[in-house]
């Protein structure tokens, strides 16, 4: 059993680095090379979702293994935590392999070689299911994490003849560097551990150093980890500036997945890292530290996003602001556990929730960027101010778009609700036990009204108001049928994430159930797990008896469908007659370029009442 | 306890929430119009008025000036997300058959799901002056949301659920303590925002904007948005009511129902006053209005977590 899901995991990764051998010889036929990627990357996604089935389904995990590299010797431990990271790494780099297929086609990338495109793909996906297989922080992080870094550098800076994306690429280098120092230092600095010490061991010396290294190693590790994930402030620092050059299948696989290898991180930290000796106030407190920083994440995060007006700038921001409820929910977690039974409900909601939210937060904005990469592949720009009215021309991509612009959101019975009704919820049910966290809900509620604003105005600016006819290209179309396909396949994941979380109960307790540490013998007892009742009509936490919290996706989109059949029967009810007509604007005026409303207007005094939190932009 | 007939009632409570709403809003509505024009000494138009309004637009033209898709689903969703919101609503202390399948949080989304409606036709309309209304709207709509979030906040924090009608009706009024006091002021203050009158009319403001996000609308689907206006106009009038007074306990659910309903009557003619007698605000005096009312409310909050 063991012996397979370690052959699996070989396997894969060897598989990726014979195409990261052989694809790039075949640069030069473009699309045979796409292709071949697509090919290598899909094999290699069925054997590493076949190795994360077998370890979620099987009875072997946590399994643990010893690497032998030429002289070096890494740990790797593949639980059920790892195996759902594995699992969405592989369905994310398979989906965008096929979707780089038609979109290096495009006409500013003809010039380009794919030679090293080809090269470092491969490579960036095995370096992160990597970053999720090793157990150490040393030897084996390094490679993971290099591969990792390395190889997205490249392919950031693939339109290297532009001087801004080369410097924001090279920053984005200096400062992933910079993440992996901290680690490394946090990782070497553990008395009695050296190279190649595992999460187990680090754990165990943790727990006889004193208070103060111990604070300082632990938080050494969160600020790598953090600054991956795109914690504030360090997630500013790069993050924006990174995703919104990179090409944009790029984009969705750095804010779909890589930053959660940061997230993946953190939970590692807090819940693996720490000695059972440790005192639990200790604990708490990191619990709150995190979470503290997972609201202002959050909040400056989507308020800066609010203020952009190019379209993966926005995306990117968005993504802090996302991975801020991801943090938040993982410090409610950690703070819960140390309490008494009915706050670790809680925490087991909590991180149901940070879970959930990973997943669904990696599919629909893997799939906003690559509807944004359709609308920048067709119409030459990213620029909200020049685009608008793309609903008639691009339908298929604009219903896609707007399927992923409603999860994000967190409209009910799309996939962002249940996962922020789960973080929300978890701050807000604590009351007087844990009065701080309910603040941070609140302001986790804010937060989704402002996300709401964003995608409001991304997704109105974008495919329905007017603008694109007034742009440079005039030959608008909706994308070929190889670059829909992929992001058809994340809008059917992204319909059923949303409709049917029972699926995530049911996979959460089979994580918890595959994994060791803490958080399994708290949470991962039977009785704890009844708290978080499924049906197939959504989740309901229960404590004591009684329901006190339910999303039940299903029921509402029924009431809602039944609701809107009473609305059309109204609407026709009257015998009116359909008729078209321009638009009217006071008579005195026609529709031109001149006399619309940009991006950059919107929400302008909204935006001034946060120029505060920074991300400003300038005539905007 | 045999299910079945709570379950008939449950669903004949869905029904009556329906009829209730659907018949009263407009009514209320009139009343607002009625007292607005005796403060500006008209005569004002008959109390059904707004009925008649809304009847007599279900058979006019419908005139599409986009030809997409967002255009004409728009007043469908924003109608369905607000019987939904009622569907769900324990009125005068009954639950539905619905209230057991939709937390608070998922009200307050199917609240924002009635926004979102509105702003989608109002950008699916081309026209410069929705666009304007529209960022009105979404700028009003994240400040007041989280006010009322917090009003109903007060009853999760007290019950420790978040089940609707424990949230609504599980605390005794006293209990709240002051920080009730301050919750009820709050939303005195949030009132003309919550049902988008004067002074914080933005978004529509019919003088400067020509009705904003509807300017496109017309016939059918105009009538939809306008009874959806009033359906949510009706509900945050009838929240604070049923969260802050307590109820008759009579034993009577008419009699309960009766005296929430008079009480609601009361808050519209307070509307209608203020109304009439209160200039538009500016969008960024109201954002300032506005955080200072959202961090009086999450101050109380922060008083009924501690004491």
């Amino acid at each position: 059993m063991d012996f397979n899901i370690y052959n699996g995991l070989m396997t894969g990764v060897l598989l990726l680095v014979a195409s990261a051998v052989v694809v790039p010889l075949f640069a030069t036929h473009r699309k045979l090379a796409g292709t071949l990627n697509f090919l290598a990357c899909l094999a290699a996604a069925l054997i590493f979702t076949g190795v994360a089935c077998q370890v979620l389904i099987g009875t072997g995990a946590p399994a643990t293994f010893d690497l032998h590299l030429g002289g070096l010797v890494m740990p790797l431990m593949i639980d059920g935590f790892s195996a759902v990271f594995m699992a969405l790494i592989s369905l994310m780099a398979t989906v965008t392999a096929f979707y780089c297929i038609g979109y290096m086609e495009m006409d500013h990338y003809r010039h380009y070689s794919l030679r090293s495109f080809f090269f470092c793909y491969p490579v960036f996906v095995a370096g992160m299911i990597g970053i999720v297989t090793v157990d150490d922080l040393t030897t084996g992080f390094t490679i993971a994490w290099q591969m990792m870094t390395l190889a997205s550098f490249f392919l950031i800076r693939f339109d290297y003849k532009d001087e801004t994306i080369v410097r924001n690429a090279n920053k984005y280098l200096l400062l992933m560097e910079l993440a992996w120092a901290a680690v490394l230092a946090a990782g070497l600095m553990v008395p009695g551990c050296g190279w190649g010490a595992s999460l187990h061991q680090i754990a165990e010396n943790l727990g006889v150093v004193d208070t103060g290294l111990r604070t300082l190693l632990l938080a050494l590790a969160m600020l790598g980890f953090g600054m991956k994930a795109g914690m504030f402030p360090l997630g500013q620092l790069w993050l924006p500036d990174a995703h919104s050059v990179a090409p944009s299948p790029i984009s969705a696989m750095l804010s779909g997945v890589m930053i959660k290898t940061g997230v993946y991180g953190m939970l590692r930290t807090l819940f693996w890292m720490t000695p059972d000796s440790m005192p639990a106030h200790e604990l708490q407190y990191w619990g709150l530290v995190t979470a503290f920083v997972g609201v202002v994440t959050l909040f400056i995060g989507t308020a800066q996003a609010v203020k952009q007006v190019d379209a993966k700038r926005l995306h990117a921001y968005s993504s802090i602001g996302q991975i801020g409820y991801i943090i938040m929910a993982i410090g409610c977690a950690r703070y819960y556990l140390g309490h008494e039974a009915g706050l670790q409900a809680l925490a087991l909601l909590a991180l149901f929730g940070a879970l959930c939210h990973t997943l669904n937060h990696a599919v629909f904005k893997g799939l906003l960027f690559l509807c944004t990469g359709s609308v920048q592949y067709t119409t030459g720009t990213k620029d909200l101010d020049k685009l608008g009215g793309l609903f008639g021309l691009m339908p298929v991509t604009a219903v896609i778009a707007g399927i992923a612009a409603i999860a994000v959101s967190g409209v009910p019975a799309f996939s962002g609700f249940t996962s922020k009704w789960a973080i929300v919820g978890a701050a807000l049910l604590p009351g007087k036990a844990a009065g701080i966290f309910v603040i941070f809900g609140v302001i986790a509620l804010v937060t989704s009204a402002m996300t709401l604003a964003t995608y409001v105005k991304f997704y109105g600016m974008t495919f329905t108001s007017v603008g694109v006819e007034w742009n440079e290209k005039n030959d608008i179309h909706e994308v070929s049928t190889a670059m829909l396909l992929p992001k058809l396949v994340l809008a059917a994941v992204c319909l059923v994430q949303g409709l049917f979380p029972f699926l995530f109960v049911a996979l959460f307790g089979r994580v918890l159930a595959t994994s060791a540490g803490s958080i399994t013998q708290v949470l991962g007892t039977p009785e704890m797990l009844s708290s978080l009742a499924q049906s197939y009509a959504g989740v309901t936490l229960r404590l004591g008896d009684a329901p006190v919290a339910f999303s039940l996706p299903l029921v509402m989109i029924a009431m809602l469908a039944v609701a809107m059949l009473f609305a059309l029967w109204l609407r026709k009810a009257g015998g009116a007659e359909e008729r078209t007509a321009p638009v009217w604007l006071c008579g005195y005026q026609t529709l031109n370029n001149a006399n619309r409303y940009l991006s950059s207007h919107i929400f302008d005094a909204f935006k001034k009442f946060m120029k505060w939190t920074g991300g400003n932009v300038r005539g905007a | 306890m045999n299910p079945t007939p709570n379950l008939f009632v449950g669903i004949a409570q869905v029904v009556a929430n329906l009829v209730l709403f659907l018949a009263l809003a407009p009514l209320f509505d009139g009343i607002v119009r009625r007292v607005m024009a005796r403060v500006q000494s008209r005569k004002g138009p008959p109390l059904a008025q707004s009925f008649y309004d809304v009847l007599k637009l279900l058979g006019k033209e419908n005139i599409d000036s986009t030809g997409i898709l967002p255009f004409r689903l728009a007043p469908l969703v924003a109608f369905a997300s607000m019987l939904c919101v009622i569907a769900i609503l324990p009125v005068a202390g009954h639950a539905t058959a619905l209230t057991p399948y939709a937390d608070t949080i998922s009200l307050v989304y199917l609240l924002t799901l009635g926004g979102v409606a509105v702003l989608l036709g109002a950008f699916a309309s081309k026209n410069i002056y929705a666009l304007i209304g529209a960022s009105r709207e979404m700028t009003t709509m994240i400040m007041v949301e989280p006010i009322l979030f917090m009003i109903l906040l007060l009853g999760v924090l007290k019950t420790g659920s978040l089940d609707l009608t424990a949230v609504i009706y599980g605390t005794p009024s006293a209990e709240f303590g002051w920080p009730g006091i301050v919750m009820i002021v709050v939303s005195l203050f949030a009132l003309q925002a919550f049902v988008a009158r004067q002074p914080f009319d933005m978004a529509e403001a019919e003088q400067e904007l020509l009705g904003g996000p509807f300017i496109e609308y017309s016939g059918p689907n105009y009538a939809l948005f306008k009874y959806y206006m009033m359906l949510k106009q009706m509900f945050y009038a009838y929240l604070p009511i049923a969260m802050f007074v307590p109820l008759l306990k009579s034993g009577y659910f008419v009699l309960d129902l009766l005296l929430q309903v008079v009480l609601t009557a009361l808050v519209f003619l307070l509307i209608g006053l203020l109304s009439a007698t209160h200039p538009r605000y500016r969008i960024d005096q109201a954002i300032r209005y506005f955080a200072t009312l959202f961090v009086i409310a999450l101050a109380a909050i922060g008083a009924a977590v501690i004491f």
